[in-house]
């Protein structure tokens, strides 16, 4: 293998993942989409806007990550719908890779944890590939007029005592006040989200 | 934590790497410090693998680094696995190392996740499992978000070390 055989091997490692995130200000991607829910009805992330924005969580059901922040994110998600923002959380892992991603256990999973919001299937992955999410769980707050307002993590912790800095559900409250966001983007570390082949 | 308890992991693993049963120190590290441990190699490329153990896809690769490791080191390759599991999983992540043959320092996560994903490099989303490449300056040349495979790591190191020939 000559060298520049190499650097285009490395060069596609390196990016062909998935597309570069959504960057503060750029519009919902994808909000037109229909992906079924828990409760089998199918809606788009338009469907779940609140009237100050909309609050769109990438997660799944396997995630040793995800379960640390569930219960959390749960409380955050049925506190924006009272203030006025919409939630869709989203699944985009394919299940043939973690069975335990599969649409039953959302079923499962939603009634445990009560989300008061739609979680639905991304059955192409086509959905978190537009928003470049590439882990889960990560979190993507829009504004009334579709523009990403906040992005990242839920806090600072995933051990819940642990916890000083509560990001999400201040950028909720911000926003639904109209107030000014204060830390728009945050990290966290997750699971790679397991894309369903390309279709 | 100083520079004091890397020093103690890495005479501890001095002294412990020989014995039949060796387990392997996992020295805490914040970023700052790793990127310190990396300068300090003086490898021709240092590759730097964060992984878990409640992380499936790391523990699928872990093998093939530790093969890499074994093949790359008289090339000049220094790989350096840090963990981001809690302290409180240390006593699993030095099983899950000792199972798999691994018998140098490795290092875990001792610093809130921003800090560290941002300190390490700003562009990594957080995601498990996480390879970055370093030259033999300490710069960052190559990341992987994702597992990969033996022939994948050989690609993305391979011309780092051949820059140095």
């Amino acid at each position: 293998m000559n060298r520049m055989q190499t650097m285009a091997i490395v060069f596609t490692l390196a990016t062909g993942a998935h597309a570069a995130s959504l960057q503060l200000g750029d519009t919902l991607p994808a909000r037109d989409v229909p992906m079924k829910n828990v409760d089998g009805k199918t809606l788009t992330i338009a469907d779940a806007k609140g009237r100050h924005g909309t609050l769109v969580i990438f997660s799944c059901n396997h995630c040793p990550f995800v379960k640390a922040w569930e219960t959390r994110i749960a409380a955050v998600g049925n506190a924006a719908l009272a203030k006025g923002v919409g939630v869709i959380q989203i699944n985009a892992n394919d299940p043939a890779v973690q069975p335990a991603d599969g649409y039953q256990e959302m079923q499962q999973r939603a009634r445990e944890r009560g989300f008061q919001f739609p979680y639905v299937v991304d059955a192409t992955s086509d959905v978190a590939r537009a928003f470049g999410a590439g882990h889960t769980p990560e979190c993507f707050l829009f504004d009334a007029a579709d523009k990403l307002v906040y992005r990242g993590a839920v806090d600072d912790d995933k051990d819940a005592a642990r916890v000083t800095q509560h990001w999400l559900r201040d950028a909720v409250d911000a926003l639904a006040a109209g107030r000014e966001i204060a830390t728009k983007e945050t990290k966290a570390i997750g699971c790679t989200i397991k894309f369903r082949k390309k279709s | 934590m100083g520079r004091w308890a890397l020093g103690l992991g890495l005479a501890l693993w001095v002294a412990g790497c020989g014995r039949p049963d060796p387990a392997p120190p996992v020295i805490p590290v914040t970023a700052a410090e790793l990127r310190r441990v990396i300068t300090a190699a003086r490898a021709k490329a240092v590759l730097v693998n964060v992984w878990a153990t409640w992380c499936g896809p790391c523990r699928e690769e872990l093998p093939d680094l530790v093969r890499l490791e074994r093949d790359g080191r008289a090339a000049g390759l220094k790989v350096l696995l840090v963990s981001a599991d809690s302290e409180s999983d240390l006593p699993q992540v030095k099983r899950f190392l000792a199972q798999h043959g691994v018998c140098f320092p490795t290092y875990f996560k001792a610093q809130k996740d921003m800090e560290f994903i941002n300190g390490l490099d700003p562009r990594w989303s957080g995601a498990l499992p996480a390879t970055f490449i370093f030259d033999n300056q300490g710069k960052l040349v190559n990341r992987l978000e994702g597992k990969a495979t033996y022939a994948e790591f050989v690609a993305l190191i391979q011309p780092v070390l051949e820059e140095q020939q």
